[in-house]
This record gives C-alpha cells, sequence and structure tokens, in this order.
C-alpha cells in the first residue's frame, strides 16, 4: 500500500495543490485567511482566560500558540479525513489508484497550513521576546513527524469507517469538541490536579500538546512517559489505520 | 503461434451486496441489535456469472448486450476498481480505463491544471506528462483556452480534453465505455481514428457500446452478453445478428 502510494505520489502532489490554489485562489488576501482564524482564536482565548478566568501565566498568548496549532491541524485533518473517501467516490468509482492517497492528500494539505502557520506565528513570537529560544528545539522536527504520522493514521481510520458508517463524521465532530477540553491547550497540564495528570497524560493529544508546550515554550524536554506515550500512540495508531485501510481498501468503490 | 494474452478471466462472477434498510450508519447498526424489523438485509446482485474470456494482445473486443448486463461491471473488474467475487483474473500490461472521460477535472482549475491532475490519477510522473502535454493539447484543438478555467469550456471542449489526455497515456489496454456520445462528428472520427491507430501499435482495445455500426466497423471480435453471461461471441458480423435477433424477439414480446 505504501509502496504504491509512493508510485502516485505526482497524485498525491497534485491533489494538495489543487486544494490549496481552490482555497487561495481568487480570495485578495489569500494566505492571509487562514492565518485570521488561530490568531482569532488566540485574541479571544487571551481575554477570555488571561484576563476574564485570570489563569496566572507569563506569556499566555505564545503559550495558547503552541498548543493550538498542532491542535488545529489534527482536529482539521481529522474532520476532513471523514470526507475524504466519500467526497471523491466519483473517482473511486471509475479509475483505480490508491485509495489511501486521498486521506494522505487530506493530512498534508493540512499539515501545510500548519507548517505555514508555524513558519509566521514563532518567529514572530521569538521576535517579541517570548522565552525558552533552547536546546529542545532540535526535537521540533522529530516532533513534527511523530505528530504528522499519528493523524495520518488517525485519517485512515476515520476515512476507511466513514466509508461504511455515515455518522462517523457526526461522532468525530463531537468527540474532537471533547478531546479539546481534556487535552492541555488553554491550561498547562500542571494546573490539573494531580490525581488526574497520569489519566490525562493517557490521551495521545495531550501526549503531544504537552511535548509542543515543552520543548517550545518551557524550554524542556517532556517527562519519559510522555515521550514513550508519544512514540507508542504514533506507532500503534499508524499501524491500526494501514491494517484498517487496507482491509476496507478493495470495497472502497463498492461502499461508497 | 499462441498469442500473448492480455486478459484472461476464468469463472469470474461478480456480486454486488444490495442492501435493504441498509446499516449505514452506526446508530442503525446498533437499532438493529434490539429491533430484529431494523435488522439490515442484504441480498446479493450478480452481475456477472461465470464469465470465461481471453483477450489477446492486439485484439479489438467489442462487448454488446443490453442495459444491466454486466458490460460495463466487465470493464470495471479489468481496470481494478472492485475485485472479482469468484473466479480468477489476469491482466497484463498498463490499463488505461476511459469509462468518464475527464476523470478529477475541476471547474475552477485552468485546462493545463486539469490535464496534470487527470494524468496523475492514471499513474504518470510530471515528467512524464510534461512530455505528453504539447501533443495533448494539439489533438484537442483547446487552443489557447488551455489557460483558462475548466468552468468557462464548452461541454465539447471539456470532452475533447479529456479523450485527449487519456489517449495519449500510450497504454496497453486501452478500456472504453460509452464515451464516444459525446461530442461531434468531426471529433467523433478523430477519437475512432485515434483509437484505430492504438490498435495498430499492438494495443489491446475493449470497448463497450450500444453503436452497432461502429463496433461492426472497428471491432476484431465481438461479445454479447446479457444478464452477466457471455451468449455468444466470434467475428461482429454473427454475433451482432444474434443481438440483432435477441432484439426482436423482446420487441414482439413487449409488444402487442
Amino acid at each position: 500500500m505504501l509502496q504504491d502510494c509512493l508510485r502516485y505520489r505526482s497524485l498525491i502532489r497534485n491533489l494538495v495543490l489543487k486544494d490549496l490554489k481552490l482555497k487561495y485562489r481568487g480570495s485578495v488576501l489569500g494566505v492571509v485567511w487562514s492565518l485570521l482564524r488561530p490568531l482569532l482564536l488566540i485574541l479571544v482565548y487571551t481575554v477570555a482566560f488571561k484576563y476574564v478566568v485570570r489563569i496566572r501565566m507569563e506569556n499566555y498568548a505564545f503559550f495558547l500558540l503552541t498548543g493550538l496549532l498542532p491542535w488545529n491541524f489534527f482536529s482539521g485533518a481529522a474532520m476532513a479525513s471523514t470526507e475524504a473517501v466519500r467526497d471523491n467516490a466519483n473517482l473511486i468509482r471509475k479509475i483505480y489508484f490508491p485509495r489511501a492517497i486521498l486521506p494522505m492528500a487530506t493530512v498534508i494539505f493540512n499539515f501545510a497550513q500548519f507548517l505555514l502557520a508555524l513558519a509566521v506565528f514563532l518567529p514572530l513570537f521569538f521576535l517579541w521576546g517570548a522565552p525558552a529560544v533552547s536546546a529542545t528545539l532540535l526535537c521540533f522536527p522529530l516532533v513534527l513527524m511523530l505528530h504528522f504520522l499519528f493523524t495520518v493514521g488517525t485519517a485512515l481510520i476515520l476515512s476507511a469507517v466513514t466509508s461504511s458508517f455515515r455518522d462517523v463524521s457526526h461522532l468525530t465532530e463531537v468527540g474532537l469538541v471533547l478531546l479539546f477540553w481534556v487535552t492541555p491547550i488553554i491550561y498547562p497540564v500542571s494546573m490539573v490536579p494531580e490525581a488526574y495528570q497520569g489519566l490525562m497524560k493517557a490521551n495521545p493529544l495531550a501526549a503531544f500538546s504537552i511535548t509542543y508546550q515543552d520543548i517550545l515554550f518551557f524550554g524542556r524536554f517532556p517527562d519519559l512517559w510522555v515521550q514513550l506515550a508519544l512514540v507508542g500512540w504514533t506507532l500503534s495508531v499508524f499501524w491500526a489505520g494501514y491494517r484498517l485501510f487496507k482491509w476496507y481498501e478493495p470495497f472502497l468503490a463498492e461502499l461508497v | 503461434m499462441k498469442a500473448e494474452a492480455s486478459v484472461v478471466l476464468e469463472g469470474v462472477s461478480k456480486a454486488f451486496v444490495i442492501r435493504k434498510n441498509r446499516a449505514d450508519s452506526l446508530k442503525v447498526k446498533l437499532v438493529g441489535l434490539f429491533q430484529s424489523r431494523h435488522r439490515e438485509h442484504q441480498e446479493l446482485f450478480w452481475a456477472l456469472r461465470g464469465v470465461f474470456l481471453r483477450v489477446n494482445r492486439g485484439e479489438f473486443l467489442g462487448l454488446i448486450g443490453p442495459n444491466g448486463s454486466g458490460k460495463s461491471t466487465l470493464l470495471r473488474l479489468i481496470a481494478g476498481i472492485f475485485p472479482c467475487t469468484q473466479g480468477r483474473m489476469e491482466i497484463r500490461g498498463r490499463v488505461v480505463p476511459m469509462i468518464e472521460l475527464g476523470i478529477g477535472f475541476h471547474p475552477d482549475l485552468t485546462g493545463r491544471e486539469n490535464i496534470y491532475l487527470n494524468t496523475s490519477l492514471y499513474g504518470l510522473s510530471k515528467q512524464e506528462t510534461d512530455g505528453l502535454f504539447q501533443r495533448i493539447v494539439e489533438f484537442s484543438e483547446i487552443g489557447e483556452f488551455i489557460d483558462q478555467p475548466a468552468k468557462n469550456y464548452s461541454l465539447g471542449m471539456y470532452m475533447r480534453l479529456g479523450f485527449s489526455a487519456a489517449v495519449h497515456l500510450d497504454p496497453d489496454i486501452l478500456l472504453i465505455d460509452e464515451v464516444l456520445a459525446v461530442g461531434d462528428e468531426h471529433f467523433q472520427k478523430k477519437c475512432l481514428k485515434r483509437m484505430e491507430e492504438i490498435h495498430s501499435l499492438g494495443k489491446t482495445v475493449i470497448f463497450v457500446s450500444h453503436d452497432l455500426e461502429i463496433v461492426r466497423k472497428m471491432c476484431s471480435r465481438v461479445c454479447f452478453l446479457l444478464e452477466g453471461r457471455i451468449l455468444s461471441e466470434g467475428p461482429p458480423e454473427r454475433v451482432i445478428a444474434d443481438y440483432h435477433e435477441f432484439l426482436e424477439k423482446e420487441n414482439s414480446r413487449n409488444g402487442p
């Protein structure tokens, strides 16, 4: 399956380019739009949690950013992947190509926007005098890679399952809202009662969020458990997605 | 000397699952666990029943038969769009299915972008398409419209571009499903000529059509399908005569 996808890499490229072009062509502000959303969210959350709820934290906006951008990538890709196969039913019924390319292209499209947002916001915040430009930044690419693979695994699972159960996309939507609040994004994990911290770290998205916050914001390495959770979740979700999609793949043209 | 086979089908059957009360959401599935009248009923529809077919390299095979006789299913099996339920299939060489013209075309992309997207669906790399691009554009007679969004195209232009892209892909096995019904006479002639050219290069062509005149003129062998079985096969004259006989019988039975 993976080799097939590699052989069709020009298709992946063209599908991602298509989505990017369709999104940005003809709008005056172009890519600015995709940066406006996280900016607005950060503004709203900062006002709500720093000035209303009064979380005591220096550089709260930057802290938010380190958790929110990765979350946006994951949730955007997960949501879009539920439509990835169904929306392309027309293609699937008329020509053979490795079907896994569809969820894969969806993830890459969202990843591209994530990287763009990082490229714009991170330097800005470092210039602003945010803390912790430290050696931990060196493992940033590795974390990005794990995060990407984890999301591909999730997208493979969701896109395959939605092809036989339509309401999975609604479940995903609700699930994501739930996940957002049990993941330390707008609050640091240290604010959670200690008894629940362990439980929270079992959530793969919490592990990712904590890691991003640790290496980008606090300038430290995440603890061993989080590191293990990160690698463990990534490998198992990717493997599960691969197996499940492979099992579904031959029948997708009949299911959708 | 025995001719080399392009396509070999041995006892191939294809069943589609017809779902009554289809459980296409988790909700319905769950309800079905408790209430039997909501449970999904599955019925099988056999679109093909035990088809034996051997197409040699360089043959121009026509498939004829009334609607729902299994012609398109047969073509899709050969194209690898879905697997067969029973039997064994062997396909040798690169298959280019033309089940629909302009697969993947998007109205907001330009003709140029659509060609690249379309050919990559067939597994071509960017470099390979670069090499073909000029010929595709010339054949399609689309001129400077190539850099216009496809939504500004007339239906004819759209189809011409789609056909042109597909026939320049250098197939070993070309599958054509009733796509010539569109376009003006001039372009139809050109398409037929191009199909003959491909055939004269020693390629295999499998052609589904209701236009018996074209089938008679083009094909070296014809199969007449009915209810998923090959009813008769052989030289065009004879098989088309069989088909006419069948149609007359049908008419007199349905007639007054």
